[in-house]
């Protein structure tokens, strides 16, 4: 896979920052995670951070290098985090369990599957187009299907930050799973927040993802704009930005090729950990060299016993 | 000059399955061996052995490696992993083969089919004065084969010069040494800089390895040809940038041999990286179209045999 991604997550106006953003990858295969942590509950950071590093814990137990089904995987993901945060709160005699909004998008094969609960998005643009787009399960999402409101009464709706399905709390999330999508060079993915995509809005997000710079510099920029509009409140802002890239295309700049990982190890970013993960993280233990031997000796014979 | 020179294994050393003849040579990064197999037959070992980081003293087996120096050891190590991974995924004639992977000593090692024959360098040396056009358009037009294969896999040679490519006794060019072929290193680790020769690397691989591509190597393999022409190499690109002192092949050499080959020689070697030939494939086209009144082989530049084997292999 080659591909060049980047992620930030900001704090905005706020006291706390309750989102969580994390990217994984195996040689084969991509997992994206933004949530949410639902302010206005308790402990929405605790929901966030624990719906990320369940999934990508789970991604790096499964994925070796591919997952096996791609959608069970989600579906399986998207249920057990949703458990383990009613467990935390179980665990910790909370009143209520703590909630949070979660996309999660894996690529692997040259397919992008993506499930949702919340209202955070996920946007795939294409030649100068938004192709698809996460609907958020959001009350005024339901108006504006319905033609109640227009785009522009929903943008100010009083009740646009109420959703009816996240993770965590006390209903059942109901998730909702893409079509397997081919990924094609050029194709950008962008997951973020609701603190970049509302004050922003979906037309001048596109135009600023689109604006033919790389997403290191793209993504920092819309994050500026979004935080600018947001004003004396604004939310916290994560976005993750992923832009595909043919596997024969020339290596560029911060373009990631997974063509020579080891099929067991994982490359794992994710923001809120930076600071125990430590600088440890790039050595490799005795295991990894184990491994990294016997899978070069396989390549070697399976090349050679012809 | 580095601060230390590390310790050869002593011949007759068992090394695993292998004992150990002689020293081939001594890199920055690793140590070469000639040794022999259980069998008797020999092969090239290459041990991971960073000059910097690792010490080995007179008479010792296992490096020294100080607390410090550990992690980027380590790190190190994973580049030389992605050599073995690199290579072990090609085969093609004028590539060289990687038949092992083990580890001993506290460090690794990579087991390479041995090659007899002699390197471009040391043939162009003594036969500077014979030299044949059409000795170096077959060699550099069959060793690019080779290339074209290193490039196919998504990777890029970056240390081509007339040293690492090996003429087998039957006149066959073999491209040696991926020691500078990982792509992931371009990453900036502060401790291990990449390594080049100077005179062969290309302009990018000083400075903006952004610019990284298929025509760093191109740049390396006119050179390469500069110097078989010329017996040494081209001035460094790095100060060519600045003032560039060097004279044109096609004026060089004028009369001695064919204006093409100059031409292309030169077209190599333009500074710009988009002003030489873009791929492999395009620098293959150029060398055997000599003019229309002399062909070349055609075996020279067609590999559907090796690529069928390797699709064979694969399967």
């Amino acid at each position: 896979m080659k591909f060049t991604i980047y992620q930030e997550s900001r704090i905005g106006k706020r006291a706390s920052n309750q989102d969580r953003i994390a990217y994984c990858y195996s040689r084969d295969a991509l997992l994206m995670v933004v949530a949410d942590g639902m302010g206005g509950h308790l402990h929405g950071e605790v929901a966030a951070q624990i719906a990320v590093q369940f999934i990508t814990q789970a991604f790096q137990r499964e994925a070796q290098p591919l997952v096996g089904d791609p959608v069970l995987f989600l579906s399986h993901v998207m249920t057990n985090a949703h458990h383990a945060i009613l467990d935390y709160a179980f665990d910790k005699y909370l009143p209520e369990a703590p909630r949070t909004t979660v996309v999660a998008c894996l690529i692997q094969n040259g397919q992008a599957y993506w499930a949702h609960a919340g209202d955070s998005r996920l946007y795939l643009l294409r030649k100068g187009e938004v192709e698809m787009q996460t609907r958020d399960h959001s009350r005024v999402q339901l108006m504006l299907d319905q033609g109640l409101i227009d785009a522009e009464g929903a943008a100010v709706h009083p009740g646009r930050n109420r959703i009816y399905s996240c993770l965590g709390g006390n209903h059942s999330p109901q998730v909702e799973f893409s079509r397997p999508t081919p990924l094609f060079s050029g194709d950008i993915l962008a997951l973020c927040t609701d603190g970049v995509w509302g004050p922003v809005g979906t037309e001048p997000l596109k135009a600023r993802l689109l604006d033919g710079r790389p997403l290191m510099k793209s993504i920092p920029k819309l994050l500026d704009e979004a935080e600018e509009r947001g004003g004396a409140h604004a939310d916290n802002l994560s976005m993750i930005g992923l832009l595909w890239l043919q596997d024969f295309a020339e290596t560029l700049p911060d373009t990631v090729s997974t063509q020579t990982m080891a099929i067991s190890s994982f490359t794992t970013q994710m923001e809120s950990f930076e600071r125990t993960a430590g600088s440890g993280a790039q050595d490799l233990t005795d295991d990894e060299i184990e491994q990294a031997i016997s899978e070069i000796n396989v390549a070697i014979k399976k090349f050679t016993s012809d | 000059m580095p601060p230390q020179v590390n310790q050869a294994l002593p011949s007759g050393f068992q090394l695993d399955q292998y004992r150990i003849e002689r020293q081939l040579s001594l890199g920055g990064f690793s140590i070469v061996y000639l040794a022999y197999d259980a069998e008797g037959t020999p092969v090239a070992i290459k041990e991971y052995l960073p000059n910097s980081l690792a010490l080995r003293g007179e008479g010792e087996v296992e490096p020294k490696i100080s607390a410090e120096n550990e992690p980027a050891f380590r790190y190190g190590m994973k580049c030389f992993f992605e050599e073995g991974r690199a290579l072990a995924k090609l085969m093609h004639p004028n590539v060289v083969r990687v038949l092992n992977f083990f580890r001993a000593n506290n460090t690794v090692y990579m087991v390479m089919q041995f090659e007899r024959g002699r390197t471009l360098h040391e043939y162009v040396n003594k036969h500077r004065d014979v030299l044949r056009e059409r000795f170096l358009r077959g060699v550099f037009t069959r060793m690019l084969n080779g290339l074209r294969e290193v490039h196919a896999h998504k990777l890029l040679h970056l240390d081509i010069k007339p040293s690492n490519i090996y003429l087998r006794l039957d006149g066959t060019p073999v491209l040696l040494d991926f020691g500078a072929a990982r792509q992931t290193l371009m990453t900036g680790q502060p401790m291990l800089k990449p390594m080049y020769t100077p005179g062969f690397a290309s302009p990018e691989q000083f400075a903006g390895r952004e610019h990284l591509g298929p025509w760093s190597d191109i740049y390396s393999v006119g050179a390469s040809m500069y110097a078989c022409l010329a017996g040494s190499a081209p001035p460094r690109s790095d100060e060519r940038t600045t003032k560039d002192t060097y004279t044109p092949a096609a004026k060089a050499f004028a009369g001695r041999h064919s204006e093409q080959l100059l031409d292309i020689i030169d077209w190599c070697l333009h500074l710009d990286p988009l002003a030489r030939p873009q791929s492999v494939y395009a620098l293959q086209k150029a060398l055997v179209q000599r003019g229309p009144d002399e062909a070349m082989p055609a075996s020279w530049f067609s590999d559907v045999g090796s690529r069928l084997k390797t699709f064979i292999g694969r399967s």
